[in-house]
């Protein structure tokens, strides 16, 4: 059960980020029982929303003198639970720090609050001819705060790489109110520990990012985009290994599923996708002009040889987001023909693709579940949606099953349990399949050296 | 009982010799190890620390040895990596290769070649480099704006902890949260939280054609303009260096661009630059552009004496305007990145330490990457809270401060 705060907590809390940015009122409450993973709600005591560093430094400084447990939060879109509260818990909302602090063009730079929407930045950094690399497909509503907690992936991470590639610096506030300065653009020779880059994928455990200063980089020139369409999904994957293996650097390889295009192409998203389709791939090539026809005709020349029934590129914008449109939509689609939607999230290596989704199929079978397949295919990252009605406890615990099923299936081919939507809460039964104990242990132990009470973000990553 | 008795009866089949005080002259170490140690596995690597921590001694992992710098007094054993050598796992079309931290970089190199495959990361002497030696270093190479750091490159690694706990970090496959990364403060880490004993790292598909094209001038200062401007080029090359007194360029000093990619591309890309920059640009013949590209790899790294330096790029300048007393001239910047290397074999204790100085108060770091000598200067270090947390994380992974000792 949720314990309410008392006043005189509140009322400090009050005094130190203003009368309205402290919520406490039950039925504003419940706006933050989840994150994007509804399968866990619990209704925090309180919301507290801070402005500036100093202003999250004195709530936690309360909080730590209280022995309260904080939840930190950016938009809530996180799939793994990681901004699930605890009964006991405050959450820290990064939402008011909204700021971009700045942008140095000259060193292709920009320092953010962590509140500020991962598209938000690109857009903010294009008069100056510079883009924030890393692109989840949620980055109209993430913020990099919590791109930052998750180390947040995103279509053309296979050519850019992930967000820890991308942060230089960040200003830290540790559970005990202490203000820390990690790394920075300039100190890298610094003869010390990559604490910036353990800091991201914390998921919230080892403190709150309060202001990040990412890299940016400079606009592409000019973009290709492919779609293939394949009677199997086997055919799709041949292609892409051929594609990878010939050589060439696509900026983005994604691939859906017949299921998912079939969900696409009955929902208000329909992209044209022939929903007799076993697959559809998404390949897309950035760069100079000059060499991107070539690359675009070899990438072509694979998909042909490896079965494709038909291969559409586009010549302009419009025509480049109509073949991105079933990909980019594939949650939202089948989030109206199901109830419930649970995004599954792994990695194996790219060449087991083809004998990992063909098991992924008969676990589906073999747990009368409805699974359809989207998933990062140059990475070898895999999103198994699975659709289902929560109200259904039967129901619900086939999914935990044939879950975990696919997890182990993923390790055991030298995968892993998550590429990057974190562990949070949902992934932590998973850990031993990854972890021995003494491993485990070393996890916890370095989170008590950032958390030595373990009231930051508890319960998530490991117990 | 001397220590090569004690862990002879200890551990009876790990390969312990006494230390020949020849290796001295190879490595340069100030102090002297007792015994000199090759283990052959993980388990060995794991036994020998667990002894080491019940002796009380101290243990100093070692590849070529060539960057440890001087090791000060205290007992300690040198914990040497060459047997731990040979490609574990390689499957090309995944792009990814696993080997014991004691495999020489050009064996992984070599490897891969076969496949179309290499790893961009040429930094000095590479090719004679353990495997665990240039993870530990993550020192930096030219290519940098093409291929970013070694430190997004690393997948996955066994360590050994000071206590011989052994743990499996990352994996293999290039996107992993499962868990907080450990692995990242352990790349660049010089051995202070454990020894490595294999290391997963990415590979990519060799470039169809490079390109190498240089502006040379009479002075190293007047290239930085150009190459600040060829970084914001349309067509980013994949290293933007400037460099001085390049012997491969009969003495000159030059910005020197590379380009990669299908030959159309790079003559396209090439155009753009020229465009950009507002001036022709030299194109170098294969066999000249390889003299220069070994030349810029490894200046600044296998000297007797060598110092790194990472700035905002806006302030190399400066920078180099402070570096006089310690060999500017010959110094390969990487003005994209904002690094600066640069090596010599007299170049004085007090000048790095005045020139670190003059790189703190521009907001940069200097760190020491070789030294011959006794005194070795100090690097910039990160202090205050962030410092505590170093030796907080430092104290879990090595309890009882087996792995550092007495290192400057
Ligand atoms: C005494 C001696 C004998 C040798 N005998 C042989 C031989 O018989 N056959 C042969 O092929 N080669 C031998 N070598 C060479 C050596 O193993 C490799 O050639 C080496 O290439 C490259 O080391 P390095 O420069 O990368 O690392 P170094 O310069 O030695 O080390 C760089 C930094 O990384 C740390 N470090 C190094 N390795 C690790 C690790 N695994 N884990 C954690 N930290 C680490 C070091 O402490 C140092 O801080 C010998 C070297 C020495 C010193
Ligand atoms: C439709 C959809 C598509 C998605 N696509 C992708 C994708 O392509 N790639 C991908 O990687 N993810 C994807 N996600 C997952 C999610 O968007 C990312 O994990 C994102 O980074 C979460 O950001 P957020 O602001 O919503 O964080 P939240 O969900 O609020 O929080 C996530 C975690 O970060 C912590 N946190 C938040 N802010 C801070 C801070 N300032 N300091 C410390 N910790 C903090 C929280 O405690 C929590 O553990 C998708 C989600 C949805 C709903």
């Amino acid at each position: 059960m949720t314990q309410t705060l008392t006043s005189r907590v509140a009322d400090r809390l009050r005094a130190i980020v203003g009368e309205d940015q402290v919520i406490t009122n039950p039925d504003r409450l419940v706006a933050y029982e989840s994150d994007g993973l509804t399968a866990y709600r619990v209704v925090p005591r309180a919301v507290v929303l801070p402005e500036t560093t100093d202003q999250v430094s004195e709530v936690l400084r309360v909080m730590h003198g209280e022995g309260i447990e904080v939840v930190p939060r950016g938009a809530g879109t996180g799939l793994s639970g990681g901004a699930l509260p605890t009964p006991d818990s405050v959450i820290v909302g990064t939402a008011r720090m909204n700021r971009i602090l700045s942008i140095d063009e000259q060193n292709r730079l920009a320092k953010v609050q962590p509140g500020v929407v991962n598209a938000r930045l690109t857009e903010a950094t294009a008069p100056y001819g510079l883009y924030y690399a890393p692109d989840p497909a949620s980055q109209s509503t993430c913020t990099l705060g919590g791109n930052v907690a998750e180390n947040s992936g995103g279509p053309h991470c296979l050519k850019y790489g992930v967000t820890s590639r991308y942060v230089t610096g960040l200003t830290v506030v540790m559970a005990d109110g202490e203000v820390v300065r990690l790394g920075g653009a300039g100190l890298e020779a610094v003869h010390g520990l990559d604490l910036v880059g353990l800091f991201v994928g914390s998921e919230g455990c080892f403190g709150i990012a309060t202001e990040i200063e990412v890299r940016l980089l400079p606009k592409v020139e000019s973009i290709r985009t492919l779609l293939g369409i394949f009677d199997t999904m086997e055919a799709a994957g041949h292609a892409v290994t051929d594609i990878i293996g010939s050589g060439l650097m696509p900026a983005a390889v994604e691939i859906v599923d017949n299921a998912t295009i079939v969900a696409v192409e009955a929902s208000v998203f329909s992209a044209g996708y022939p929903v007799d389709a076993g697959a559809a791939l998404v390949v897309e090539f950035d760069g100079t002009e000059a060499g991107l026809d070539d690359d675009a005709d070899r990438a072509e020349q694979c998909c042909l040889s490896a079965g494709a029934t038909k291969v559409i590129r586009a010549t302009s914008d419009e025509e480049r987001i109509a073949l991105w449109k079933g990909r980019k939509k594939a949650f939202g689609a089948m989030g109206r023909i199901a109830p419930d939607l649970l995004v599954q999230d792994a990695t194996v290596p790219r060449t087991r693709l083809p004998e990992v989704l063909a098991r992924i199929t008969e676990i589906g079978r073999e747990y009368d579940l409805k699974i359809a397949n989207v998933f990062h295919a140059g990475d070898g990252n895999l999103h198994p949606n699975i659709l289902f009605d929560r109200q259904n406890q039967e129901e619900l615990e086939r999914v935990e099953k044939a879950s975990r099923e696919i997890m182990t299936l993923c390790v055991s081919v030298g995968g892993t349990i998550t590429g990057e939507h974190g562990v949070g809460v949902d992934k932590r039964a998973y850990m031993p399949l990854v972890y021995n104990e003494v491993e485990m242990d070393m996890l916890r132990s370095v989170r008590r050296v950032f958390d030595p009470d373990g009231r930051l973000n508890p319960g998530k990553v490991v117990q | 009982m001397t220590l090569a008795r004690s862990l002879r009866s200890a551990l009876p089949g790990v390969s312990a010799r006494e230390w020949d005080q020849s290796n001295n002259d190879v490595i340069g170490l100030g102090g002297t190890p007792e015994v000199l140690i090759r283990p052959v596995s993980t388990e060995e690597v794991s036994q020998i620390l667990t002894w080491a921590g019940e002796e009380g001694v101290g243990v100093l992992p070692l590849g070529s040895g060539r960057h440890v710098g001087p090791v000060g007094g205290g007992k300690f054993v040198a914990l040497e990596t060459s047997l731990l050598s040979g490609v574990d796992e390689y499957e090309p079309a995944d792009l990814t290769i696993t080997s014991g931290t004691g495999t020489t970089f050009s064996t992984v190199d070599a490897t891969l070649r076969e496949h179309g495959q290499w790893a961009p990361f040429d930094s000095p002497g590479v090719n004679e480099r353990s495997m665990g030696g240039f993870v530990s270093e993550a020192s930096h190479g030219p290519l940098w704006a093409g291929y970013g750091s070694l430190r997004n490159h690393v997948l996955g690694a066994t360590l050994v902890t000071g206590d011989g706990r052994v743990l499996r970090l990352g994996g293999k496959v290039v996107k992993n949260v499962a868990g907080y990364d450990l692995l990242r403060p352990v790349v660049g880490a010089r051995g202070r939280l454990g020894i490595l004993t294999s290391v997963c790292l990415r590979a990519f598909p060799l470039p169809a054609h490079e390109r190498v094209l240089v502006l040379k001038g009479a002075k190293l200062t007047s290239l930085i303009e150009p190459a600040l401007l060829a970084g914001t080029a349309p067509v980013l090359p994949v290293s933007i260096v400037v460099v001085g007194q390049l012997s491969a360029l009969d003495g000159s000093s030059a910005l020197v661009l590379r380009l990669h990619g299908a030959e159309s591309t790079v003559d396209a890309d090439q155009s753009a630059i020229e465009k950009h920059l507002g001036i022709p640009l030299d194109r170098l013949a294969e066999q000249e552009a390889d003299g220069c590209l070994t030349e810029i790899r490894d200046r600044g790294g296998l000297e007797p004496r060598c110092v790194e330096v990472s700035v905002l790029p806006s302030r190399l300048s400066q920078v180099v305007a402070a570096a006089d007393e310690v060999g500017v001239a010959k110094a390969v910047i990487d003005s994209y990145a904002g690094r600066l290397r640069m090596g010599s074999s007299d170049m004085s204790a007090d000048a790095v330490s005045t020139f670190r100085g003059a790189v703190e108060s521009l907001g940069g770091a200097l760190r020491v990457t070789r030294w011959d000598g006794v005194t070795r200067p100090k690097d910039t270090s990160c202090r205050g809270a962030e410092l505590q947390i170093a030796q907080r994380l430092e104290s879990i992974f090595d309890p009882a401060g087996v792995l550092w000792p007495a290192r400057q």
